[in-house]
């Protein structure tokens, strides 16, 4: 059956005479016949669901017009309204609508404020009879799965909820259909689906894809097509025809709930409610098996016809002191990291393991779930023991995680499975039980049936597990290796469910052990491992993972092995070609141009062996590089930091000649006092520009940023500069460039005084005394070395 | 009111090339990449945005109090607006010290990579930012124009601290020091102005690099 829901409210009660402006739920108690009147025009017209006027009826949103005390009153006001209308002929949907705030880390609103808030009026519409809860128009899955757990929590109604996707096909915050649906789906929503924003038309692929990826109804209330602006007002240009045309399209994609959302009227819905009745609804069925995790933005598949899923392991402070004592710290920088650095290692899901001594783990949990989530999109698994860890982890966490691990252990049980329901998470199954680790392959089956069956009788189903083969060490038990692969076959005959482990148990005290491992995990490989837990830095796995791929069809025709091989044949520096016989000057100042670090040192210490001084090799070869980078950057042919790799290189130079030289004095063209003005705190450029001239045998005094006239003006008569260089970069700054020259002219200092900066021009430069205006760097070396020769 | 702080899942390394000055040259990748991983680790994205009614004839942004906008380019800009949003973003000053400890450490080129990761960081929260208000905008029938800040054009920098407190900046975080400058410095503060016609049929300024008169900019798009 195709349910109708109704169209726009909004205008209608304008047309009844809401001013603009004023709280459009307040009219629930103070003029509860005018939404009536609404609700049986719609009812009228063929709506077979209508939602209440309560779109805004939370107390965060009823706040601003300071009802936030009436909120209760308010929801229980709009049922009644809306019951009556109804009669019986209609049932009635309470409506829930965005905070109109992000949660915490996109935005400043606490989840449990927002839960909170949901609670309350989920309780208020339930309360007072209606037949659904719907949470619409929202743009945050977080928002969406508070506003959801607060429904479940607080009654059984069944519960629609719908998203509002951008014209690229997600939400505003990174959300598409596929990973919604799924989210959604795991979470307990009943009827999955979509309003606003969009068209009929733009929202028909977004149906479809909702549809394919749940077995749950799908609604849809789209807008009456794309808005305009005439003179000054928004314009929805579908006519009813038009929007009827569309309702046959969308049941065909998988909807069987239909309405309308801006720009919709009664009309629009009679013209769907004909249009639908004349409408065969086809038999809605997602082709989804496997095991499907989400992150906000992302879903990722395990499933035995799909390339093997990679579990990055490194989120684990477990053997790493330095990981620990950073967590300990309260540190998330190397978990950040290795979240990122193994995503793109080729991990697919990255376990997350807080498991450091002495520490608030429910706190680190949740921490470290926000934090990364913030940053990657990779589907996390939740890794802990801790049953208030694990809930803070998957309460913050904006997606459907795995858990990692429910044991057959009674108390594990009773106290993670509850857990996976509630939040929609799927289990990793560790055939462990109270004795320890069945060690035949059928022995863990039996244990992983004990499982299962309490899983499902907590509610979980198919699709929500993901089964440990277990691996023991070879050294210990000769037939580890057997018992592991004879399980993976078994899991698949007797569960049908995907695979999973930790491999490098296997090889523990044997040596060379990625030998072992690499093999073991081919032959996991073979027997149907799904999902391995892993380093996905360790190159000989990868190249195992790569070639099983193509050994066992899941790389058709070992088309990515090829790709992967042929690259790496390739030379990833083609500057072999370089080893030309050159002298060692020579070659010194080939190494400077091309910013080669490595091999300066050697170069340098050759040169001395050569009998080469101190003034012969920065003349012949380091300044004359400098020379020649500066001629090609003033061209155009080089860049500045390529500029900066050369100074790079020059300033190790200069340090080996320093500590093999050390009585032979360094050259000094001259004296130069740096500084960024007093009120600038900008210093990147004018460090560069210290490091070239630095790096140019300049004796270079940095005086830092920030810094005051008198300052430099006291600095530049003791040290007897020959130059003064000034940086400002903003025009309320540069003024300070006037003071100083000033200052120092008074002062009878001698010193050429050169400047630069963004906001800084030639004109500036002449104009406040200045002798010189750098453009940048190396026009600044330049400078300094025509000051000094005058 | 709304605070939004974009995720960032990724610095654009295209971006982050031309802040460096490193236009279509020929440089170590690895390093460009290194550097916007280092950014994205670093950075702590804040965002926050307010919206007030505008009097376009007298540019007068119509807050409590309200603030007199100066300039004529600005005003040409925002003119027939209705309501103008004032935003403000940040990446958050441990990026800034990152950076400078680099350089000091002689690793100038990855040092001046990492500012202009951070540089294009800035950039793409504010522009999230704007992809989040842009539905609200257009449900109520508005257009929004490109972001336009104090310092562009004729506007007086002058006018920053009035920035700072309608977008309630400080909230976030974000400062100003007596020259005006945005403490962390990697912020950004911005109005953009709401407009009833279609954007594509008006006479523009020129924005971006084609406005700006700092014409020897390493970083200026030919």
């Amino acid at each position: 059956m195709i349910h109708i829901f109704d169209g726009a409210t909004g205008t209608m009660l304008q047309a009844a005479g809401l001013k603009p402006g004023a709280c459009p739920e307040l009219i629930n108690i103070e003029q509860p016949e005018m939404i009536e009147a609404v609700h049986r025009a719609y009812i009228e017209a063929g709506a077979t669901i209508i939602e209440t006027n309560t779109f805004g009826a939370t107390s965060l949103k009823l706040a601003h017009y300071g009802l936030a005390d009436q909120t209760v009153k308010i929801n229980q006001a709009a049922v009644k309204a809306a019951k009556k209308a109804a009669q019986n002929s209609a049932k009635v949907a309470g409506s829930m609508g965005p905070t109109g705030r992000f949660i915490k880390p996109l935005g400043d609103l606490d989840f449990e404020t927002a839960y909170d808030a949901y609670h309350e009026q989920a309780a208020a519409l339930a309360g007072a009879g209606a037949d659904y809860l719907i949470i619409e128009t929202s743009i945050d899955i977080q928002e969406m799965r508070a506003a959801l757990l607060a429904a479940k929590e607080v009654c059984h109604l069944p519960v629609i909820c719908q998203l509002s996707y951008s014209e690229d096909g997600r939400t505003v915050t990174g959300t598409d259909p596929q990973t919604a649906a799924i989210t959604l789906d795991a979470l307990g929503a009943d009827i999955i689906g979509v309003n606003c924003s969009l068209g009929p038309e733009q929202l028909l692929p977004i149906v479809k894809t909702l549809a394919e990826n749940t077995n749950k109804p799908i609604s849809v209330q789209p807008n009456a097509g794309m808005p305009y602006l005439e003179n000054g007002q928004t314009v929805f240009p579908m006519t009813p025809e038009d929007f009827g045309y569309w309702a046959p399209k969308l049941i065909e994609a998988g909807a069987s709930y239909i309405g309308g959302c801006c720009g919709t009227t009664p009309a629009h819905i009679t013209a769907i409610a004909k249009a639908a009745s004349q409408t065969m609804e086809p038999e809605h069925q997602a082709k989804r098996t496997g095991l499907w995790l989400t992150s906000r933005s992302k879903t990722v598949c395990i499933d035995r016809d799909l390339a093997t899923v990679l579990i990055g392991e490194r989120i684990n402070p477990t053997g790493r002191k330095k990981l620990a004592a950073e967590i300990k710290d309260g540190s998330l920088l190397s978990v950040k990291k290795e979240a990122i650095d193994q995503t793109r290692a080729g991990a697919n899901l990255l376990d997350v393991n807080m498991g450091v001594g002495g520490i608030d783990q429910t706190a680190a949990m949740k921490q470290a779930i926000i934090e990364i989530s913030q940053i990657s999109d990779t589907p996390l698994v939740i890794d802990t023991s801790d049953a208030a860890a694990l809930e803070a982890g998957l309460r913050a966490y904006p997606g459907r995680a795995l858990i990692n691990s429910v044991s057959a252990e009674p108390e594990r049980l009773a106290s993670f499975l509850p857990l996976a329901k509630k939040y929609g998470a799927a289990i990793l199954c560790l055939p462990i039980t109270e004795e320890g680790v069945p060690k035949t392959a059928e022995a863990r089956c039996d244990t992983i049936k004990d499982i299962l069956k309490a899983a499902k009788k907590t509610g979980l189903q198919d699709g929500d597990f993901l089964l440990d083969a277990l691996v023991m060490t070879i050294a210990a038990d000769t037939d580890a290796c057997k018992e592991t692969l004879h399980t993976l076959q078994l899991y698949r005959e007797v569960f049908g469910y995907p695979s999973t482990m930790g491999l490098s148990n296997i090889s523990y005290g044997l040596p060379n052990r990625p030998l072992i491992n690499s093999n073991f995990f081919a032959m996991c490989l073979a027997a149907g491992l799904d999902a391995p837990i892993m380093n996905p830095y360790d190159d000989s796995m990868q190249a195992t993972l790569s070639a099983s791929a193509a050994l066992l069809g899941r790389d058709p025709n070992g088309r990515a092995y090829s790709r992967n091989e042929v690259n790496q044949n390739v030379p990833k520096k083609a500057a072999t070609a370089k080893i030309i016989a050159m002298d060692t000057l020579s070659a010194i100042k080939a190494a400077v141009i091309d910013g080669e670090k490595e091999g300066i040192g050697a170069l340098i210490e050759n040169a001395v062996k050569e009998g080469k001084d101190s003034n012969e090799i920065t003349e012949k070869s380091l300044t004359a590089a400098m020379n020649d980078i500066g001629v090609d950057f003033g061209a155009g042919r080089v860049f500045l930091p390529q500029v900066l790799l050369s100074a790079e290189v020059m300033r190790e130079a200069f340090q080996k000649l320093r500590e093999l030289l050390p009585a032979q004095k360094a050259q000094n063209k001259g004296t130069v006092v740096m500084a960024t003005v007093k009120g600038d705190v900008h210093d990147l450029g004018k460090n560069i520009v210290s490091a070239l001239l630095a790096n140019s045998g300049f004796k270079l005094i940095d005086l830092g940023k920030d810094v005051d006239s008198a300052a430099i003006v006291r600095t530049a008569i003791e040290t007897n500069a020959d130059i003064v260089g000034l940086c400002a970069l903003m025009t309320t700054t540069m003024v300070q460039i006037d003071k100083v020259v000033q200052e120092l002219h008074a002062a009878g200092s001698p010193a050429k005084v050169m400047v630069g900066g963004a906001a800084l021009t030639q004109e500036y430069a002449d104009a406040a005394g200045a002798d010189a205006y750098a453009s940048d760097g190396v026009v600044a070396v330049d400078l300094a070395k025509k000051m000094v020769k005058k | 009111m709304p605070v939004y702080n974009a995720p960032l899942l990724e610095i654009n390394q295209k971006e982050t090339r031309r802040y460096a000055g490193l236009m279509k040259a020929t440089f170590d990748e690895d390093m460009i990449a290194s550097a916007c991983l280092e950014a994205r680790l670093l950075a702590k994205p804040q965002g926050i945005w307010q919206i007030y009614d505008y009097d376009a004839k007298n540019q007068i942004v119509l807050g409590k109090p309200s603030f007199t906008i100066k300039g004529g380019k600005i005003g040409f800009h925002l003119a027939g607006a209705e309501k103008v949003i004032l935003l403000a973003v940040t990446v958050g000053e441990d990026i800034e010290n990152t950076v400078t400890k680099h350089f000091n450490e002689g690793h100038y080129a990855f040092s001046m990579l990492l500012d202009a990761a951070a540089t294009t960081a800035v950039e793409q929260i504010a522009d999230a930012m704007e992809k989040t208000i842009q539905p609200k905008a257009e449900a109520q029938g508005y257009n929004m124009r490109w972001r336009f800040s104090p310092g562009y054009g004729d506007w007086p920098i002058e006018q920053q601290p009035e920035l700072i407190r309608l977008s309630q900046a400080t909230t976030i975080g974000i400062s100003l020091t007596e020259s005006m400058m945005l403490i962390p410095r990697k912020s950004i503060t911005a109005i953009i102005g709401l407009i009833r016609e279609n954007p594509d049929c008006r006479k523009d300024l020129p924005h971006g690099c084609a406005a700006c008169n700092k014409k020897d900019c390493l970083s200026r798009y030919k």
